[in-house]
């Protein structure tokens, strides 16, 4: 077939070094007993920083969450091969609910709005009915509860069809997306105002929701690469990954670039056009001190440069430019989480924390472990997805078609 | 007819299904023939590869077109709200490239449209009135089950005869000269 040619893609085989496979360990060891020194050292601080933290890993698992529904949706076959390791992201979920037991336990800590008294605050008095403990904890369990039940649903369906080849794995994965992909959005919206929102519980903003559905899916893309390319470098997905799969997914992570351009640009404008004091204050508290130069940062690093990157085919199959891109892009999520979140903690300023940086390593450290294990103990791309052939360019002709 | 003359277009050769028709673009491709197209009635996949085409140029276009939107939109804003005529409007500053930018956006997303329809065109050297092919009889199979390719007389790897043979191995059926 002519399209043997995209498949081969030539790249030099790559073996991962031994120190690269302890990193995981090391850092959930390392970022952990860190973190934990912060907690008893700076319990304020560490609440932040953990808060950032799970937010930014939060992301990566509704992103890809997203990324399967958006498959199943569309009936696509050029992602079957990433399909199994982006359900391995998704299911990251019940390990993300553990993990947010620490914000769970500081919440009163966090967000100011939890020991303010609603009879006192007219802002908060309003917004009763979301802003009260019973809620928050009630939500939080609710939503992992969703997610959890989406993404193994997924998985459970993928890995039986591993087994059996049977077309209704496919379909029960449609019904799945078809149905999930409202909850997905309503979910997501009531996790982020909850968790990120709430912490400035006075703002308005109907866009905030999609604003951090954009970056999750943003950041799921760039991640999704990475992992793509090491997986066909390293062997596993060596002859099923090809241009289509880098060209595809460079395609919709330059998609995401703008809309998250163009969704935090809404945002931003809309209220910088209305100047209502009970909106601008938080635009007002984020252009003080150097938070303003992480919103250039944002502006330039989050969307210019990647925008102007993206725009070329080559450039999206060049493992030199997207690797360096990709990692960019986790780090200026993690400064669009801070800028979200910090100036509530700090507003004279950015200020890069140790506990930050325990934090991150943590999350890193704990995911990948449970990612890595998900990922080896299963096969790394779905065996018998009734689209595997098409999406390897091999034409399986319909039995009782032959042509003379 | 095997001679080609100055009034001769090029060489058509029929087939009977994409994969016949997807080997020999191969064929032709390898023997490094440039004027040459394959005509279908659908799209067939791998096609491109096959005939070894590259992306086109047209993005370019449109980037420059987009550029030049941008620049347009937001200097003709400033020039007619701070140069020219300078007002102020519900408070806000005379110039911001923030209230100029939906204005500005639009004219990149209009511009950029122009420049790539228009591109396109300079590209296929469209529009056309008329194509030597489209009073061929044969080539009425084109839009409903055959499937051709057809080498223009103004390439230069063409020869009368070498042509017709490497048409002839590739599986090529009918093969016949078409008239300018």
């Amino acid at each position: 077939m002519a399209s043997q040619g995209s498949i081969q893609n030539k790249v030099a085989p790559l073996t991962i070094p031994g120190w690269v496979k302890q990193l995981p360990l090391l850092m959930m060891g390392g970022g952990g007993l860190l973190a934990l020194v912060g907690a008893f050292v700076d319990t304020k601080q560490f609440g932040y920083s953990y808060l950032v933290a799970f937010m930014v890993f939060l992301s990566l698992s509704l992103g890809s969450l997203f990324l399967l529904m958006m498959h199943h949706l569309f009936d696509a076959n050029w992602s079957v091969p990433i399909r199994r390791f982006v359900e391995h992201l998704a299911c990251l979920f019940p390990v993300l609910a553990i993990l947010f037991l620490p914000i769970a336990i500081l919440a009163k800590t966090i967000y100011p709005w939890m020991t303010l008294d609603p009879a006192l605050d007219h802002s908060l008095h309003v917004k009763k009915v979301l802003f009260n403990q019973v809620s928050f904890y009630v939500v939080a369990a609710a939503l992992f509860g969703i997610w959890t039940f989406y993404a193994r649903g997924f998985r459970k369906a993928s890995l039986e069809q591993d087994k059996t080849g049977a077309a209704s794995c496919t379909q029960t994965m449609r019904r799945y997306a078809a149905s999930g992909v409202f909850v997905f959005a309503l979910s997501l919206t009531l996790a982020v105002i909850f968790w990120m929102k709430s912490l400035e519980h006075q703002w308005f903003s109907t866009m905030y929701g999609v604003y951090y559905f954009a970056s999750s899916v943003w950041l799921a893309l760039a991640t999704t690469y990475v992992i793509a390319l090491v997986l066909k470098r390293t062997g596993p997905l060596e002859h099923v990954v090809g241009n289509r799969q880098f060209h595809d997914i460079g395609v919709l992570f330059l998609t995401f670039t703008v809309f998250y351009a163009y969704i935090t640009f809404s945002q931003y404008f809309l209220i910088w056009n209305a100047a209502i004091p009970e909106e601008t204050f938080w635009y007002v508290k984020r252009e003080r001190g150097s938070w303003w130069g992480i919103g250039m940062l944002i502006l330039f690093g989050h969307f210019v440069v990647p925008f102007l990157l993206l725009l070329r085919i080559d450039f999206k199959l060049n493992a030199a430019v997207m690797i360096p891109l990709c990692v960019w892009a986790w780090m200026m999520h993690f400064c669009d989480m801070s800028f979200n979140i910090m100036p509530v903690l700090h507003p004279e300023g950015f200020k890069l924390n140790w506990i930050d940086v325990a934090c991150m390593a943590f999350f890193a450290g704990v995911l990948s472990k449970v990612f890595l294990k998900d990922l080896n103990s299963h096969p790394v791309y779905p065996q018998r997805d009734p689209r595997i052939a098409e999406t390897m360019g091999v034409y399986v002709e319909p039995a009782g078609s032959h042509s003379k | 007819m095997s001679a080609a003359t100055s009034r001769t277009y090029g060489i058509l050769a029929e087939f009977e299904t994409p994969a016949d028709v997807m080997h020999a673009a191969e064929q032709v491709r390898d023997a490094g023939y440039k004027k040459w197209d394959v005509h279908t009635p659908f799209p067939v996949h791998g096609m491109d590869q096959a005939m070894g085409l590259k992306n086109s140029v047209v993005g370019y276009f449109t980037f420059v077109g987009g550029a030049t939107g941008l620049t347009l939109g937001m200097s003709m804003i400033w020039f007619m709200n701070k140069f020219d005529y300078a007002i102020v409007v519900g408070g806000k500053p005379l110039f911001s490239p923030l209230y100029a930018f939906p204005v500005s956006y639009e004219l990149t997303i209009l511009l950029g449209a122009f420049a790539t329809l228009f591109g396109m065109f300079a590209l296929n050297r469209l529009p056309r009135l008329h194509h030597p092919l489209l009073k061929h009889p044969r080539f009425r199979g084109a839009t409903h089950d055959k499937f051709y390719i057809v080498i223009e007389c103004v390439d230069s790897n063409y020869s009368g005869v070498e042509t017709k043979a490497l048409l002839e191995k590739a599986g090529g059926k009918h093969i016949e000269m078409v008239e300018e």
